[in-house]
């Protein structure tokens, strides 16, 4: 009895030491990086999985990236099984190879051996900011292959046994408009899975092979007993719906929760998009591991056991599994729908897990050109934040990032204006009407970017803007996310979609985010949560008496 | 002529401590005397002066006293502020709300913001603009500004806080404000954020401003108090209070900006551990200070304390927290003190922390209703602490109400109460060990490189088994342990840091523009203590760049030495840069700020060795008992009486030290001995 009790303290901390060591690399990453899409956006994310590839701890961040790694080390495994030594790292970006979002994330992963034996990897994902392709970040709505999206990185070495592969090096530089940027996340990366790598092996001396490798295993068997535990409590049924996209395009999910599976039939969906609107299969199956992660345990860390009961259909051609060729640069708008679909299917049957709809776009927001005080080239890529579906318990966040994100910062007015060139003209919560309810959705913000120089473009691609966000028990829909570009001359336009429209100095850009959906009948909105309301300025006299009845 | 003494007072959730030295001007022996008592709230400054009664100090002896407190951090937790307004830029009334939109808690769809200090009806905006190089872009229009603070009174509004954006390039809108907003209303408390900080980042500034307006009238009329209350008692010396940034500071400084005070505790106690190391020759030091509550730890080195202005109230894994940038030690805190409630999760696993049983109940040997069982009640069941002299023999130990609380645990792990008992004191170890990884080995430190200085009621008891996992060889837990952050204070001088932005190209081309920010930076600090009447041969400077390659945002500090080129600072830089993430890049290297520290020596006092007496170490002896080491099997311990240790002895382990306030357990095999200052120093 006395060893088996001391066995399970050292299983739990060598466990919690591989989040330690996660931490750690992420940490690592994140000072180092030079672009702020992953130091301060932190579209990045770092894992530790053992021999073959499964997850065994990730680190902090972003949610979106915590099943990513795991099938990128899969594929890497498969595509060189018989070489693959001590020292390595091997990179990959495309979503054939196992790269799963799209070719900015470039993935890199490294090998741990201890006495002779691969026990674990450690591998971390980060958007690098050009990749090459057609348009400057590699990004555009208007792609129609793979091939116009930048360098394909399929799975190969990038170190060998501890030295830098100067030709693939060299090759992946010279394909990015941005080098200078490339080479310094490359160079973070490839440190972050060292220092993971040096601290599995510390772990590994101290508590010998095989206990590491069982403390491994055994944390799955956790993982999967917390979610085998979870998937008890849930109502059991079969629940479909349909949604029209803001494309026209319509998405389907059935999902059924049995004793013990948690079933996404995908399947009955459009075939793979023309343009680059597609999500790989092993990105939406990340889409329906969120899902699962936020009704099953939201708190403690994911592993590959936390994931068994889980099981993915999807149909080889369509838009959620697509076929070799396919574009993929807004895989994350088309991942992000596909999460908003299942939870929005769910919510209404899972008692009150799960809260309404949020402005539920990644917002992505592209803008670059030359920086007025240096005449250097400057990018912005930057996710925007918006407001979230009011639930049972309480009015949505306000001004937070999607459901994608997680310890994702947005970038300062000051160090913009610094790092941009760009004026930043207000940075507010939205007024607009929208998701009132018992409780309200969360505020979406309005963003004014003042362009200050000639020849820059701004491109985006934002969802709910047709099709607001939705709520819940007869809560009112959240409001659209749009932005306006309004010019010197006064004119102004709305987009929802636009690739590398021309802005020059004088120019007004204006982000609009969505207000989150309202839960439950704005009529039965307490009325001292209504004078706050109207006191704050979240609503005015005349919502007051014709939304919620007040007065 | 009478002996001159130097106290200090650390004012904490639930005790009050003094240390005082006396100093006979003769000889220049030295007198150490210790006190605690109960906290007194609201009137703190009674427990103040009761931890002085109960020491026998003479008040009117007193020459220089330090005041540590707690007020602060506890007004920013329990809300108890006041009602506070803000004034912003115009388009930037929200950014409070705003903040950065993170979500550390990521797959909890139920997460909630934390709510901002100020709601958005107090949060007004003002016209004009400055540019981020420090220029105008438009001219400020105060003709609102009325009608604003009319709406303040309205509301019951007692503190003003002014965030305008790119203050800290160029702070004249915001001091016009501030001018404007006294001349009108002089009653209320206000602030502008270029008083507290100079660096860019308009939420986190925002942020600073509004806590730091919140706890002003609070802080001032405790300050306000507490030097009444200690005058009015006899005291006719100096008063200082005691910083975040491990020095102290004037009473009325302090008052114009409290918020500096809000980590004073354990700044105070990693000072001290910084001296202390510097004393016995051992500038390398891991300081970990254990409480009731939490662990805090903090690297050392070459006995310089780390200061960083990065600092998160109520920050963690579940929530973003609040930024203040203000000068703060750079520490790592984690839920895992004593009361810290061990408890087993649905699928059989054993934790500890963070939820702590606090004061009231307390841990289940308190006899108070305490159910769960707490590190301290492990502690208890394995022979660790006393049963029979529990917090210095002022509880009987409900030992009852241990066996229950670890029995219920270990039927849920299928163990017995013993196995329970260590898997908690190993649980608590590791999640300590892990904080401390985090401010070493994180950092690319090696812990054996360094000597742990453990401190707090918990300090002794833990820190030989951290020390063995991590490979240190070293330990040392000082004399008066339990009142180490007030023995701290007596150590530190008055000290200021200056947190400056200013970005440019590290190269031969700007090095008229980095000598010339230095020169502003230090002239207005010497301005600043030159108006309190310290002229400039009085202090001491200290400058440190903030720099990073090009493009990136995170950046090193590394020390500007007087005179250095910009290549010595390149390469400092280089080498700084590679030791920390093992890799240099070929890139250029970016300037993003200047940190300056001034410090003036007022009254610090160093400590000299204590004279022997002649006892012996039989005379220590108080008997001897088992001790059930965790790892290490039970083995019978000789138990010391540390208040009869003096220097030169030296006995091995297994045995235990007691003392009123704290209990060192020391293993089999170590080597103790008592040096000169009476510091138990424990070679592993």
């Amino acid at each position: 009895m006395t060893t088996t009790a001391a066995d399970q303290i050292t299983l739990e901390i060598i466990q919690n030491s591989l989040q330690a060591i996660s931490d750690e690399m992420f940490a690592a990453f994140r000072k180092t990086a030079m672009s702020a899409i992953i130091y301060e956006v932190l579209d990045m994310g770092t894992a530790i999985t053992d021999g073959e590839g499964n997850l065994a701890s990730s680190g902090a961040g972003i949610p979106a990236f915590v099943g990513v790694l795991d099938k990128a080390v899969k594929r890497v495994i498969e595509l060189n099984r018989d070489d693959i030594r001590p020292g390595d790292i091997f990179a990959t970006n495309d979503p054939f190879y196992g790269g799963v979002t799209h070719l900015n994330d470039v993935v890199l992963a490294m090998p741990v051996f201890a006495e002779g034996r691969l026990v674990a990897w450690t591998a971390n994902i980060a958007h690098w900011n050009d990749v090459g392709g057609m348009v400057p970040g590699s990004i555009s709505n208007e792609a129609k292959e793979i091939y116009q999206e930048g360098l394909r990185l399929p799975g190969v070495k990038l170190v060998a046994g501890g030295e830098p592969i100067k030709s693939v090096m060299e090759i992946i530089k010279v394909n990015s408009r941005l080098p200078d940027f490339l080479q310094g996340d490359m160079w973070a990366g490839i440190a972050a899975a060292r220092v993971g790598e040096r601290r599995i092996l510390e772990l590994v001396a101290k508590y010998g092979l095989e206990t590491f490798v069982t403390a491994l295993d055994l944390f799955m068997e956790y993982g999967e007993e917390v979610a085998r535990h979870a998937l008890a409590g849930l109502p059991k049924g079969t629940f479909t719906l349909e949604e029209e996209q803001d494309s026209g395009a319509v998405y389907k999910v059935t999902v059924e929760i049995t004793d013990d599976e948690f079933v996404v039939d995908l399947r009955d969906n459009p075939d793979q998009d023309k343009g680059p609107n597609n999500a790989s299969r092993d990105g939406s199956l990340v889409a329906a591991q969120m899902v699962f992660m936020n009704i099953t345990d939201a708190h403690s860390s994911a592993n590959e056991g936390h994931f068994r009961p889980l099981r993915l259909l999807t149909r080889p051609g369509s838009v959620f599994d697509p076929n070799p060729g396919a574009a993929f640069a807004v895989y994350y708008e088309v991942e992000i729908r596909l999460y908003d679909l299942i939870w929005r299917c769910l919510a209404p049957h899972l008692g009150d897990r799960l809260p309404a709809g949020s402005f539920g776009s990644i917002c992505g927001t592209f803008i670059g050109g030359p920086h007025p005080d240096t005449g250097r080239h400057f990018t912005i890529v930057e996710p925007q934040v918006g407001g979230w579906g009011g639930s049972r318990e309480r009015d949505g966040n306000s001004a937070m990032f999607s459901g994608f994100h997680g310890d994702t910062f947005n970038c300062p007015a000051e160090v913009a204006e610094t790092r941009y060139g760009l004026y930043v003209d207000r940075l507010a919560l939205n007024d607009a009407p929208g998701g009132e309810g018992e409780h309200r959705g969360g505020k979406g913000i309005v963003l004014e970017y003042r362009v200050r120089s000639n020849g820059c473009f701004f491109t985006c691609a934002y969802t709910r803007n047709k099709h607001t966000p939705w709520a819940l028990e007869g809560g009112r829909e959240g409001s659209p996310n749009y932005a306006e570009v309004i010019r010197a001359d006064g004119s102004v336009k709305e987009y929802a979609v636009v690739t590398a429209l021309d802005v020059n100095e004088g120019d007004v850009i204006r982000i609009h985010t969505g207000h989150g959906g309202g839960y439950g009948d704005p009529k039965r909105r307490a009325h001292n949560l209504v004078d706050d309301d109207l006191r704050n300025g979240f609503t005015t006299e005349e919502q007051a008496r014709s939304v919620y009845g007040y007065g | 002529m009478s002996a001159e003494i130097r106290a200090a007072t650390d004012v904490g959730g639930t005790f009050t401590d003094l240390v005082y030295f006396s100093v006979d001007p003769e000889t220049g022996a030295q007198r150490i005397v210790t006190a605690k008592t109960d906290t007194t709230p609201p009137d703190f400054e009674r427990g103040v002066l009761n931890v002085i009664a109960k020491s026998g100090a003479p008040v009117d002896e007193i020459a220089f006293l330090a005041h540590g407190t707690t007020v602060v951090i506890n007004a920013l937790t329990e809300r108890k502020g006041v009602k506070t307004g803000l004034i912003t830029t115009e388009g930037f009334r929200d950014s409070l709300e705003i903040a950065r939109g993170n979500r550390p808690d990521y797959f909890n769809l139920h997460y909630v913001k934390p709510a901002p200090f100020v709601p958005r009806h107090l949060r007004r905006e003002v016209p004009g603009r400055i540019a981020h190089h420090g220029g105008e872009r438009a001219p400020l229009d105060l003709r609102g500004l009325p009608k604003i603070l009319d709406d303040f009174r309205a509301e019951g509004v007692e503190a003003v806080a002014i965030c305008l954006l790119h203050s800290y390039a160029n702070p004249n809108h915001e001091r016009a404000v501030l001018d404007k907003v006294t001349e009108l209303w002089p009653e209320a408390a206000a602030v502008a954020s270029h008083q507290i900080t100079r660096e860019w980042r308009e939420y986190e500034r925002t942020s600073t401003a509004v806590l730091s307006a919140y706890v002003q009238p609070v802080a001032e009329r405790y300050l306000g108090r507490l030097a009444d209350g200690v005058r009015g008692g006899g005291f006719g010396g100096q008063l200082y209070i005691m910083q975040s940034n491990c020095g102290v500071d004037s009473v009325d400084r302090t008052k114009e900006i409290p918020i500096t005070m809000v980590e004073s505790g354990p700044a105070s106690g990693f000072w001290g551990a910084a001296e202390l190391g510097r004393l016995l020759g051992d500038p390398n030091v891991l300081a970990l200070d254990i409480g009731g509550t939490t662990a805090k730890c903090s690297l050392i080195e070459g006995g310089h304390v780390k200061i960083i202005s990065d600092y998160w109230i109520e920050r963690s894994r579940r929530s973003a927290g609040y930024p203040i940038q203000v000068p703060v030690v750079d520490l790592v805190e984690i839920g895992n003190g004593g009361g810290s409630i061990a408890w087993v999760d649905d699928f059989g696993k054993l934790h500890v922390g963070p939820q702590s049983a606090g004061a009231q109940p307390g841990p289940a040997a308190y006899g108070r209703g305490g159910t769960e069982p707490t590190t301290t009640d492990a502690n208890l069941a394995l022979g660790r602490i006393n049963r029979d002299y529990f917090a210095g023999g002022e509880i009987d130990a409900d030992m009852d109400a241990v066996d229950r609380a670890l029995g219920e645990l270990a039927d849920k792990l299928g163990v017995d109460r013993a196995d329970a008992a260590r898997g908690i004191v190993r649980i608590a170890n590791n999640n300590m060990i892990n904080a401390l990884k985090l401010i070493s080995l994180n950092r690319g430190y090696d812990p054996r490189d360094f000597t742990l200085v453990a401190f707090g009621g918990g300090g002794g008891m833990h820190a030989v088994a951290l020390a063995a996992e991590l490979g240190i060889r070293k330990v040392v837990i000082p004399r008066a342990a339990d009142v180490f952050s007030a023995w701290g204070m007596l150590m530190s001088d008055l000290r200021r840091d200056y947190f400056v932005t200013r970005l440019f190209g590290l190269n031969a081309g700007n090095a008229e523009r980095l000598d010339g920010l230095i020169d502003e930076v230090t002239e207005t600090a010497a301005a600043q203590f030159r108006r309190e009447g310290i002229e400039r041969d009085r202090i001491r400077f200290l400058r440190y760049g903030n720099l990073r390659y090009e493009n990136q945002e995170h950046g090193v500090e590394v020390p500007l030495r007087d005179g250095a080129t910009v290549d010595e600072i390149t390469e400092a830089f280089h080498d700084a840069y590679e030791r920390e993430y093992t890799y240099r890049l070929e890139a250029p290297v970016e300037f993003v700020g200047v940190h300056l520290v001034a410090i003036a020596e007022v009254g610090k006092l160093t400590p000299v060795p204590l004279a022997p007496t002649g006892r012996t170490l039989d005379d220590a002896v108080k008997g001897r008992r088992a001790v059930d080491y965790a790892t290490e099997g039970v083995h019978d311990a000789d138990v010391y009486d540390g208040d009869l240790l003096e220097p030169g002895m030296a006995f091995e382990g297994p045995a235990v030290v007691e003392t009123k306030g704290s209990t060192t357990v020391v293993h089999p095999e170590n080597a103790v001995t008592v040096d000169d200052y009476g510091n138990l120093v424990i070679e592993l």
